[in-house]
């Protein structure tokens, strides 16, 4: 595909357009955020708490989307609490894909043994609900960034694992693989040079897709007081921290809620959007 | 050359079977072959004869588990093929003897430029580097006869002859001593057909490359081959050059063969077609695996399978038929 057809598909998928610039905005936002915004994220205030949002009344010194129990200005911590989430996210992402590729490749191209003993742990694994299986990790490891990075990834593997294996198994047993053996190519070769540049479309669409539903998946950790430690901000743990608060103080949970709804909107869009930018043939 | 012409390649008694959930079929039976250095053969046979099996038993790439050789020896350069590692094997892969397929249109990889492609099997056994290696990529095109400047095309850029192209700048890229062209053009149309025959051919002189031809296509042996194996139901049943094999066919099975090719020129007469189907390979009769079809067999015929007989010194035949008329005069 050239460039200019490359742009020119971007152009004309709306999926792709919204999500993209859903995901620019948010980036930017935790980005620049707490550098413009005066309030620190940590320093109570507390005979400023419970404000509901002043909105741009007193420009961006006011507390914009209020303040919560402790007299936090809350957009600060949205932003903030959004980079660990985003931080969490990546990381979760990129060691989930390289364990789920690996593990998928090798499952569908060496079959057999392997496939069986990698597909069973990930059935296995399935077949416990996701958010119980890391509220088990968590209880077991300790609440930390670190931990719930490998809670994630734990998680996701089995996803990048099994759409992997399928995909590899398609492609090497086309006749291009068959041709570059006879060439005298190695397994290794094989895998990674010839097999992984066919599957790197579903990869990039299941990366995309993912990073909303880790996103979503930490902030339900946090909720439950299994993610994120406490001073540190996360859109769970504000969520959780404002419920007590939801009749008198609502915008304390209704901030943290639609940053994170947008988030994942946004990644699901930019998903489907890639796979329709990649892959015009592959429709649902 | 001064010095004798060596065997690239001697197939002694080689039998293939495949072991698959619905029995045991026998792909090749005892099969012997020669190429000589820079000999053009052809493998001439119908669908399901044996003919792909023996060029993957060549390479040691029968589909596993299924593909199983069960008798015989390879001979590459008076090497003992079974021998040698697997490592080894790779390494003689594309480069002492390389392979050109049937479909140019599935055997590129689709997410490669055709130079990077091209490039990789320099790359894999001469160690080159990147850029060199592309460089090499761009004149291995120029003589399959393509621009240099489309190393940097990918496959979908390309018709489906020019890819083929590419498949053989790709097979030559090496300078192999072995050649496997497995049907190269039963997926182009026949204009295209004669230019890459044409290049096969071309090529194989200059390079000096010995050239085992698969197809059922006749007219492509007679064009490009020196000598020709009669391939059927996994045995070879004729063996000799293409003149006397086409010109003066012996076994019952070539002369049908020969016999149902189409005429051009002359009164319109239905198509003569040899009698029955093709063997089944999964319950292949005993002896001579052409009796049920053959219009001259015998009571011994189904007994035994008959031994080659010499009919030149070039010329033989897998059939009792001559045994039995010119017992005296076989010339060894």
């Amino acid at each position: 595909m050239s460039k200019k057809e490359l742009i020119r598909r971007i152009v004309r998928s709306k999926f792709f357009m919204l999500g993209f610039i859903l995901v620019m905005i948010i980036v930017i936002c935790i980005l620049a955020g707490p550098r413009i915004l005066p309030h620190d994220a940590m320093t109570m205030n507390l005979s400023d708490r419970l404000i509901s949002p002043q909105w741009f009344a007193k420009g961006t010194n006011g507390y914009i989307m209020g303040t919560d129990a402790l007299g936090q200005d809350l957009l600060t911590r949205l932003f903030v609490g959004g980079r660990t989430s985003f931080l969490i996210a990546l990381f979760a992402v990129l060691g989930g894909s390289v364990l789920g590729t690996f593990m998928g490749m090798l499952a569908g191209y060496y079959g057999k043994k392997w496939d069986t003993l990698i597909m069973r742990i990930g059935d296995v694994q399935l077949s416990i609900n996701t958010t119980l299986l890391a509220i088990v990790i968590a209880s077991i490891l300790g609440a930390s960034v670190a931990n719930l990075i490998i809670i994630m990834i734990i998680s996701t593997w089995v996803k990048f694992a099994r759409v992997l294996r399928g995909e590899v198994m398609m492609i090497k047993n086309k006749e291009f693989i068959h041709a570059s053996r006879v060439l005298g190519a190695s397994n290794f070769h094989i895998m990674f040079r010839q097999v992984l540049p066919n599957v790197t479309t579903p990869l990039i669409v299941l990366i995309s897709q993912q990073f909303g539903q880790i996103i979503l998946l930490e902030a339900a950790l946090s909720f439950l007081g299994m993610g994120v430690p406490m001073p540190q901000p996360s859109w769970g743990t504000m969520i959780s921290e404002g419920r007590q608060y939801l009749s008198t103080a609502p915008w304390i949970v209704v901030a943290p809620g639609i940053a994170l709804m947008t988030t994942v909107v946004a990644f699901n869009f930019l998903g489907d959007g890639i796979r329709d930018v990649l892959d015009p043939k592959m429709k649902h | 050359m001064d010095k004798p012409l060596k065997n690239v390649l001697e197939i002694k008694n080689l039998s293939v079977e495949y072991h698959t959930d619905f029995g045991v079929t026998h792909a090749i039976d005892k099969i012997n072959l020669k190429i000589k250095r820079g000999q053009a053969m052809g493998l001439v046979g119908e669908s399901g004869s044996g003919k792909t099996s023996t060029a993957l038993s060549i390479l040691r790439l029968l589909p596993r588990p299924a593909g199983i050789k069960t008798n015989g020896e390879i001979y590459f350069n008076e090497q003992l093929l079974d021998s040698i590692n697997e490592k080894k094997m790779q390494k003689l892969r594309g480069n002492r003897m390389s392979m050109i397929f049937q479909n140019p249109l599935t055997s590129l990889n689709p997410v490669f430029t055709v130079g990077e492609q091209i490039s990789v099997v320099f790359q894999n056994h001469y160690k080159m580097g990147k850029r060199e290696s592309l460089v090499r990529a761009g004149e291995m095109l120029e003589v399959v006869g393509i621009p240099r400047n489309r190393i940097l095309d990918y496959p979908h850029q390309f018709s489906g002859g020019m890819r083929q192209r590419v498949g053989i700048a790709m097979g030559l890229a090496c300078n192999p001593e072995l050649l496997i062209a497995d049907e190269p053009t039963t997926a182009l149309d026949v204009t295209i057909q004669l230019q890459i025959i044409e290049l096969i051919k071309e090529l194989q002189k200059k390079y000096e490359t010995s050239l085992l031809m698969i197809t059922h296509n006749l007219g492509i042996i007679s064009e490009l081959c020196s000598v020709v194996s009669v391939m059927y139901a996994g045995t070879i049943v004729e063996y000799g050059t293409v003149r006397e094999v086409f010109m003066n066919p012996q076994h019952p099975y070539t002369i049908g063969l020969l016999n149902s090719l189409p005429k051009i020129v002359g009164e319109r007469n239905k198509l003569t077609a040899i009698a029955g189907s093709a063997a089944n390979a999964n319950n292949l009769p005993e002896g001579c695996k052409f009796y049920p079809r053959c219009p001259h067999c015998m009571e011994q015929c189904k007994k035994d399978f008959p031994p080659f007989i010499h009919l030149s010194q070039s010329h033989s035949a897998a059939c009792y038929l001559y045994e039995d008329k010119s017992g005296g005069k076989i010339n060894e």
